[in-house]
């Protein structure tokens, strides 16, 4: 192993997982020791990573506090560590690290909060995509429609909760006026999450079946089977008006035959 | 022939030798709003790596007006690992798709072991160090099809290990590899003030040719225990000991671009434009001598 990546590895271990060994004598002291010098880089580190994830997750951070927010934050990066130098990447599997956190297991619904601003962080700088090219899909024969696969929108996510996590969310807003309470047993949501070509970030709560017809087209199964699958889900469902409603809205925007 | 619908107009393609200002998200709409009389604007490349959205339409908006730096903090050109291969190809179509004049990134490392400090880390100063990150920076420019500047780092330590000056490390990097220097004279100012080395010996140790860009910034002190550290955190106006440097640093290097960055406690657009024109005074007062 070369010099650099010693003194390099031995950096990482000292600062990111406070194992100093004798690494602070690879450094000069001239008034404050190697260690307090680290302790510089240890701060950068918690405050780069830390702001990182507080412009994710404002409302997980209001709901918690600040101070317990830190806590989790230095915890999350010791579990899951930094893997980009890009931090608008970094708090990817912060929903999942907090439904393992034992800290935080009385707070049920933590983790499906953090989800939705995961995907409204991730939806906010996703690519954009023209509306569906519907004299195409008119050209398609009525009979070949089933084998059709239909494609989201690449700024588009769903999302299903047993909690109340779109109130929870709005009302954690800072400009929000409304109540300052939610009543959990209001029961859960199943959202769809999108950016419009105004760059606005809308969500769209879900009925049953339309929930189910995009989530199975998201999953990649042709027409006929997600149409299936919503009428089972909801059999009231009016398909139709439903499929052209997250057509002409935007949601669906391109298909393809397997066939073709 | 038509023009591609949507397609980008982008704005001057050269940066004139006048003060820039670092472009921060919160500073969009009144940047659009006023098209502040800054010379040219400079951008962090990492903050338009995404596929779309708000960053990238206000930066293909804004650069319709300004000539533009990208400014790397995340490409940990000094780590032994492996390049990132991904993050150079998200760069690579940056520059591509933005033109800018300058592409810039730091002389330090920020992860190993697969793991990212996000945070610009000290190299030790020695000849094993200088022959890796050289053939790093030729690498990155191979990819990147350009010339990029390096940027000299606060730092808060030295290694036991360096036996090479950081102004002569950064010279004969620059000789080495062909990049250009982007001279951030506040972080010769806090490493000076950190190490006990003059700042002023600093600059005339840096040949006048090799200079593409100047960074001024504010910082903070810490103390601790009758010992005070500097920590650059642009979060303060320039201090005025750095606009000393700064006069210095022009009489040597002549008229260049240079930035005034702001990232922490960023106030209005306003307070960043009266730093840019100071910056402008300064030079042309010199200017004015030299004639």
């Amino acid at each position: 192993m070369s010099r650099l990546r010693e003194l390099q590895l031995g950096f990482a271990a000292a600062v990111l997982d406070g194992r100093s060994g004798d690494f602070d004598h690879q450094i000069l002291a001239r008034g404050l020791s190697g260690d307090r010098r680290l302790q510089v880089y240890r701060n950068n580190v918690a405050l780069n990573l830390h702001g990182a994830l507080a412009a994710v997750y404002p409302v997980v951070r209001r709901l918690v506090g600040e101070k317990f927010f830190q806590y989790a934050a230095a915890q999350y990066r010791i579990h899951h560590p930094s893997h980009s130098g890009d931090l608008h990447v970094f708090g990817e599997h912060f929903p999942y690290f907090l439904e393992t956190f034992e800290s935080v297991a009385h707070l049920a619904y933590l983790p499906d909060v953090a989800r939705l601003e995961w995907l409204y962080h991730d939806v906010a700088d996703a690519a954009r995509h023209p509306a569906l090219d519907l004299a195409a899909l008119a050209e398609v024969p009525a009979e070949r429609q089933g084998e059709l696969q239909f494609q989201l929108h690449p700024a588009a996510r769903l999302l299903k909760s047993a909690f109340p996590i779109l109130h929870i969310w709005q009302i954690n807003q800072d400009d929000d006026a409304g109540d300052a309470s939610v009543d959990l047993s209001e029961g859960g949501i199943q959202l769809l999450i999108i950016r419009r070509n105004n760059l606005e970030i809308e969500f769209w709560p879900l009925e049953n079946g339309e929930f189910t017809l995009l989530q199975a087209l998201a999953d990649q199964q042709d027409f006929a089977t997600a149409c299936e699958r919503a009428m089972a889900a909801q059999p009231t469902l009016d398909l139709p008006a439903c499929f052209s409603r997250h057509v002409m809205h935007g949601a669906l925007v391109s298909f393809h035959s397997l066939r073709a | 022939m038509s023009t591609k619908p949507g397609a980008s107009r982008l704005g001057p393609s050269s940066i004139p030798a006048r003060a820039g200002i670092g472009l921060r998200a919160d500073h969009y709409d009144a940047v659009l709003e006023t098209l502040p009389p800054v010379g040219w604007l400079e951008v962090h490349s990492e903050n338009y790596f995404g596929a779309g959205g708000k960053p990238l339409d206000y930066l293909e908006r804004i650069r319709a007006h300004y000539a533009l730096s990208l400014h790397g903090v995340g490409l940990s050109i000094g780590s032994t690992d492996p390049l990132n291969q991904r993050h150079l190809a998200k760069l690579k179509g940056l520059i591509q798709r933005f033109e800018p004049t300058l592409v810039s990134e730091h002389l330090s490392w920020s992860s190993v072991g697969g793991r990212y400090l996000n945070d610009l880390l000290p190299l030790p100063y020695t000849e094993d160090a200088l022959d890796h990150f050289s053939k790093r920076v030729v690498q990155v420019q191979d990819a990147l099809g350009r010339q990029i500047l390096i940027e000299n780092p606060s730092s808060y330590l030295q290694y036991a290990a360096s036996a090479i000056p950081e102004w002569e490390f950064l010279t004969v990097l620059a000789e080495r590899s062909g990049c250009g220097v982007l001279l951030d004279v506040n972080n010769i100012y806090v490493s000076a003030r950190n190490h006990g080395f003059d700042a002023s010996a600093y600059l005339r140790a840096i040949p006048r040719h090799l200079v593409r860009e100047i960074h001024l910034a504010g910082f903070t002190v810490n103390r601790f225990a009758g010992s005070e550290i500097l920590i650059d955190t642009h979060s303060r106006p320039v201090d005025p000991a750095v606009w000393v440097l700064y006069r210095q640093a022009v009489a040597r290097f002549g008229a260049i671009p240079a930035l005034v960055e702001w990232d922490t406690d960023l106030p209005e657009l306003a307070v960043l434009v009266a730093e840019a024109e100071h910056a402008d005074a300064i030079l042309e007062e010199c200017h004015v001598q030299a004639a």
